[in-house]
């Protein structure tokens, strides 16, 4: 027990002492946060826009929707006055392309500072706009959909609003008219509502299935050069002089387990911050909406059992299966090439996630997270999204447990036989003669 | 005091091969004990055998007069492998401090003595650097200090002159004795006749996993010595030639030029050789009845095809 304590200590001192591993310290939260950030950039925000309105109407129109844009946290308006007939021919000129468009017209200054990046984009509007809805819209950036869809929409109801009016409808008829809907979804846990609305749900369950890809990745591949370190300096033929390449293979695992659970510690506290911080950081970047889908989630004592408890279950079957492809590589590109089919396996079980958040209910979910191999992943995915009868747990979990003791029983034995072997990378029939006769 | 090390009839196989066979040895306490072999004769195997790094298919291997593997006495023992090697990025002292915890010394002892040794192989400065920022030589103190730091009474050194520079080989020789002379037990293989011949007690050798001979330096030189002439010509050869040939008298014959080492035949006498010499005209500067070196004995023991090593046993296998 000593001597495994020894190989513990020796792993986790040694681990914790590089400076890749306070890096990542560093960089994971930093990644975490981009996970927050990047979906929301990618659904079309990119901050704040800066538009003019140029504002053909006769009536307060114009005035209204600057007013109403500018109060939108997406966009920055100012107002441009336009002579009607400006207007007219310009959506003439759009109608007929190009007819007028070697005359100077007012509205080239204004494409000139899209063109110099003064301002992102303006918005045309006429006396004709609340009568035909017909507006223009013309910036550097028209992919930006949720730009158009906002514009969209405060300039619809803007015009619902103004027809209403003028058919004489009351203005406070119109305003409670107006009102939108707010739907809010609740989790339902064991007959009760948790308070856990469906975002919440989607984005623990998201980021669990993340880090446990991560985590199981990044340090079952630790464990993997951890062996290859002592079988290509050959220490380890010291090592077995004095332990049971068992004891050594527990000492390690359990070592890197440990460096595992302490970043975590570190991540949690850092990634708790920024969470509780979410709204002060993205309300600067003007994400205010976007903040939305990734509410802080309600970590439960149970919630973190069973990532802990898959964790800790997903990492020793894949250490076992990396420290085994360690210990029949005789160098690093070797290893690179016999750790596929393990990577393969981890990898399949991350893209299934995906399907899993879509239905977790379904028969290919309860499936996946049965499966020992995608279990670690699916199942607290699962867990997160909705919520499972605790027998199903129960069950993937001894699943689970046989497997690592079925796995281990197998990647000791090619580990025992492999960190003494040199020469070329062993075929699948020799693996199966080392498990047998080891 | 039991002898720390009976190696009874042990056999390994690997892959159809046979790496050792049958093979029994016992190195006496307080020895510096010689396992000899060319390249592939199963010294390392004999030895991994010993300190249970494999397990033998057949035979058995009883150390310290104990029940228990080699693995069960691994704080008595001291190992340096073949092929050499260390944590490359780890400090000197912690690599030296997590070996001797193997050996389950306390962490506090191991680092006095630790330090007291870098001090006197001259790495006390180098303590706290990486491994991978010595030279090679200094590695080699390192991995000689973790071999010996938890004090063994059994010191195991595979191949242990390999590699060695003059001055590192030197400080081994020089510690070896003194770890004899504090009645510790070394047992080491080695294929360089010249170094075995300068500090072995005893000496076992073997070719192709079996042993030929075994016993201690004096014996084995009497056995297999005191029929060996050295001759030196001095002009003359007379008819040395056809003298070396007659089987009657010498039974092999190195002769080049001036200086032939013969080997005389069963029965026969020195002095009949001699008197043949002079009375064929030959004029000798040197007629000596001598011990063989270990490394004649060597060669005529192993012979020239069992010199020639089969694929490496590991190799083979893997």
């Amino acid at each position: 027990m000593r001597k495994i304590l020894a190989v513990i200590r020796r792993e986790f001192v040694e681990r914790v002492r590089q400076r890749w591993f306070w890096v990542m310290v560093v960089l994971g939260p930093l990644f975490f946060g981009a996970l927050f950030v990047v979906p929301s950039l990618l659904a079309g925000k990119s901050g704040v826009k800066h538009i003019a309105v140029v504002d053909g109407t006769t009536t307060r129109f114009g005035a209204n929707l600057t007013e109403r844009l500018d109060r939108d946290t997406l966009f920055v308006a100012v107002r441009v006055p336009a002579a009607p007939a400006t207007i007219d021919s310009l959506f003439a000129a759009a109608q007929r392309k190009g007819v007028d468009s070697s005359a100077p017209h007012p509205i080239d200054s204004l494409m000139a500072a899209v063109d110099r990046n003064e301002i992102d984009g303006f918005l045309i509007v006429g006396d004709e706009t609340p009568d035909s809805g017909k507006a223009m819209y013309r910036a550097s950036n028209i992919s930006s959909f949720v730009t158009i869809a906002t514009l969209d929409r405060i300039l619809s109801e803007l015009v619902t609003v103004t027809r209403l009016e003028r058919e004489g409808v009351n203005p406070a008829v119109v305003a409670k008219a107006r009102i939108g809907v707010d739907l809010k979804s609740d989790k339902i846990a064991g007959g009760k509502i948790t308070g856990e609305s469906a975002a919440q749900s989607f984005s623990l369950a998201y980021f669990m299935g993340i880090i446990l890809y991560m985590s199981i990745l990044i340090y079952g591949i630790n464990v993997m050069s951890s062996v290859l370190e002592e079988k290509t300096t050959k220490i380890v033929e010291v090592l077995i002089s004095s332990l049971r390449p068992f004891q050594l293979l527990m000492g390690k695992v359990l070592g890197v387990g440990a460096v595992s659970i302490f970043q975590f510690l570190i991540w949690g506290v850092s990634t708790r911050l920024l969470i509780s911080q979410r709204r002060h950081i993205m309300g600067k970047q003007g994400l205010g909406d976007a903040g939305q889908l990734f509410q802080m989630p309600h970590v439960t004592p149970a919630t973190a059992a069973v990532f802990l408890a898959y964790f800790l279950g997903g990492f020793l079957l894949y250490s076992a299966m990396f420290a085994a492809v360690g210990a029949m590589s005789s160098n690093e590109q070797e290893a690179r090439q016999a750790q596929q089919p393990v990577m393969m396996l981890l990898i399949a079980s991350f893209i299934s996630m995906f399907a899993m958040l879509n239905d977790p209910g379904s028969t290919l979910s309860v499936t996946l997270s049965m499966i020992p191999f995608s279990a670690p992943i699916a199942m607290p995915v699962r867990w997160a999204a909705g919520t499972l009868p605790l027998s199903e747990v129960a069950l993937s979990l001894a699943i689970l447990a046989v497997s690592i003791l079925g796995v281990t029983w197998i990647a000791s034995r090619i580990y025992r036989v492999g960190i003494l072997m040199t020469g070329k990378r062993p075929s699948l029939k020799e693996l199966v003669r080392w498990v047998r006769t080891a | 005091m039991a002898d720390p090390v009976i190696v009874d009839r042990v056999t390994k196989r690997f892959a159809g091969h046979t790496a050792v066979d049958a093979l029994s040895l016992t190195v006496p306490s307080g020895t510096i004990y010689g396992l000899l072999g060319p390249n592939g004769a199963g010294k390392s195997t004999t030895i991994r055998m010993i300190l249970n790094i494999y397990v033998p298919d057949s035979g058995s291997v009883r150390l310290f007069g104990e029940q228990g593997s080699g693995r069960d006495h691994s704080a008595r023992i001291g190992y340096l492998p073949e092929e050499r090697g260390l944590y490359a990025k780890m400090r000197v002292l912690d690599v030296l401090l997590f070996l001797a915890e193997l050996k389950g010394v306390d962490r506090r002892a191991a680092r006095s003595k630790a330090l007291t040794w870098l001090e006197r192989l001259g790495l006390s400065d180098w303590r706290m650097r990486k491994v991978n920022e010595l030279s090679k030589g200094m590695q080699q103190k390192v991995q000689f200090i973790s071999t010996i730091l938890h004090e063994p009474d059994l010191l195991v050194m595979d191949e242990a002159f390999s590699g060695l520079d003059p001055v590192n080989s030197q400080v081994l020789k020089d510690t070896v004795l003194e770890l004899r002379a504090q009645g510790k037990t070394i047992l080491f293989s080695t294929h360089i006749m010249e170094q075995a011949e300068k500090i072995c007690d005893h000496v076992c050798i073997i070719a192709r996993g079996k042993k030929l001979v075994d016993g201690t330096m004096s014996d084995i030189k009497r056995t297999h010595g005191g029929r060996n002439l050295l001759v030196n010509f001095d002009g003359a050869r007379g008819n040395a030639d056809a003298i070396f040939a007659d089987h009657r008298l010498v039974a092999k014959a190195d002769a080049s030029g001036q200086f032939a080492e013969l080997e005389l035949a069963p029965h026969a006498d020195a002095q009949e050789v001699l008197r043949a010499l002079v009375t064929s005209g030959a004029r000798l500067s040197r007629f000596e009845l001598a011990e063989p070196s270990l490394n004649k004995i060597f060669i005529d023991l192993v012979g020239p095809d069992a010199a020639t090593p089969v694929t490496r046993p590991e190799v083979a296998n893997a």
